[in-house]
């Protein structure tokens, strides 16, 4: 190692939504300079087994920004420890290290968002595309008094789905919620939108 | 997707896919290190679907520890990629472990003569061999052992 004359990076924390992990520190000053950042990390596993081993992140080798999107690297859910050094030439600083382990199981996950439109007598719903972890729970239901809810799991595949067929003259309203297998979470639900369908009601 | 591993009153659940999804992108470069044809470390005779519910949850905790302690972290990974698979397979098949000590804290993991027998005869089969040898085949070996668990 060159000799660590470079101030090391800190405060180091981890912003976490949606199973995406982002690892970010204040960064070196170095006034006409460019600092470059490397991260390592390692899982449980290597921490109990084999804790000189550290493991270069897929994303961040000499990266210039002060954040790393280490989602790719963080891939079971276990207590993953990260680290940070800054480099300039052939100097580098001493490693900072996050202060407490990160597990994927703390990410915050949020209401999707949820796109509901009419194709004729159908209702349609379009999901954001959250990631191949994402399951989307949807509750679809008539506005009247009494109405049941009807629950649909869909996983995102990326295009409008049809829901239900809708009778005229009535009102339906749709809300979701994610859920995550991997972390066995699940977020709150979206607000409920609901659309009208125009036309008389059909005589019974 | 998840899968439930019934292990006796030990009941797990994992995503057994996703660990041989990953393996999968590493089996043809550390099957091909393998050069002994003619022996196998994880046989059918020792497998969990072989032995008695109430033993496969310990058979399967001495197996993960055995490549906790003495594969994963001793296969000569030939570069970052590798070794970020390996460590994405112990990682998994840590929390699968970490599930196990549960049920063992819990009294549902007893090791019995069947189950400890089936283990120490998969030690010989691995101490056997030449150390380096035996890391490369059992790790070559591991889509047996999920093969196993998956049909628990």
């Amino acid at each position: 190692d060159g000799v660590a004359i470079l101030p090391a990076p800190s405060n180091l924390s981890v912003h976490s939504a949606n199973m995406k992990h982002l690892l970010v520190w204040s960064p070196v000053a170095l006034p006409g300079e460019t600092v470059y950042y490397s991260v390592q990390y390692q899982g449980e596993y290597e921490s109990l087994y084999r804790s000189h081993v550290w493991i270069p992140s897929s994303l961040c080798s000499l990266t210039e920004r002060p954040q790393c999107d280490v989602s790719d690297d963080i891939t079971a859910t276990v207590p993953y420890n990260l680290r940070v050094r800054a480099t300039l030439g052939s100097r580098t600083s001493a490693w900072s290290t996050l202060k407490q382990p990160f597990n994927r199981n703390s990410t915050v996950l949020t209401p999707p968002v949820v796109a509901i439109s009419k194709d004729g007598f159908h209702l349609v719903i379009e999901l954001e595309d959250l990631g191949p972890h994402f399951e989307f729970l949807v509750a679809y239901w008539r506005r009247e008094p009494g109405a049941k809810e009807h629950l649909k799991v869909l996983r995102n595949e990326g295009v409008p789905v049809h829901l239900a067929t809708m009778e005229p003259g009535a009102a339906y309203c749709v809300k979701a919620q994610t859920f995550v297998k991997a972390i066995q979470r699940h977020s709150a639900f979206s607000q409920p939108e609901c659309v009208e369908v125009r036309g008389e009601a059909l005589p019974l | 997707g998840l899968r439930t591993l019934q292990l006796g009153s030990c009941v797990v659940t994992t995503d057994l896919q996703e660990i041989q999804s990953v393996f999968s992108e590493l089996r043809h470069s550390v099957q091909a290190k393998d050069d002994i044809t003619d022996i196998r470390i994880l046989r059918r005779t020792e497998s969990l679907q072989d032995t008695k519910p109430k033993g496969r949850c310990c058979l399967l905790r001495r197996l993960l520890r055995l490549y906790m302690e003495r594969v994963f972290n001793n296969y000569p990974a030939p570069d970052h990629q590798t070794l970020r698979k390996i460590s994405r397979l112990a990682n998994s098949l840590l929390t699968i472990k970490k599930d196990l000590r549960l049920c063992h804290a819990n009294k549902k993991c007893h090791c019995g003569k069947e189950a400890m027998e089936k283990y120490n005869q998969i030690l010989r089969q691995f101490e056997q061999l030449e150390p380096q040898a035996a890391v490369v085949k059992a790790l070559g070996e591991l889509d047996i052992l999920l093969q196993w668990m998956e049909e628990t």
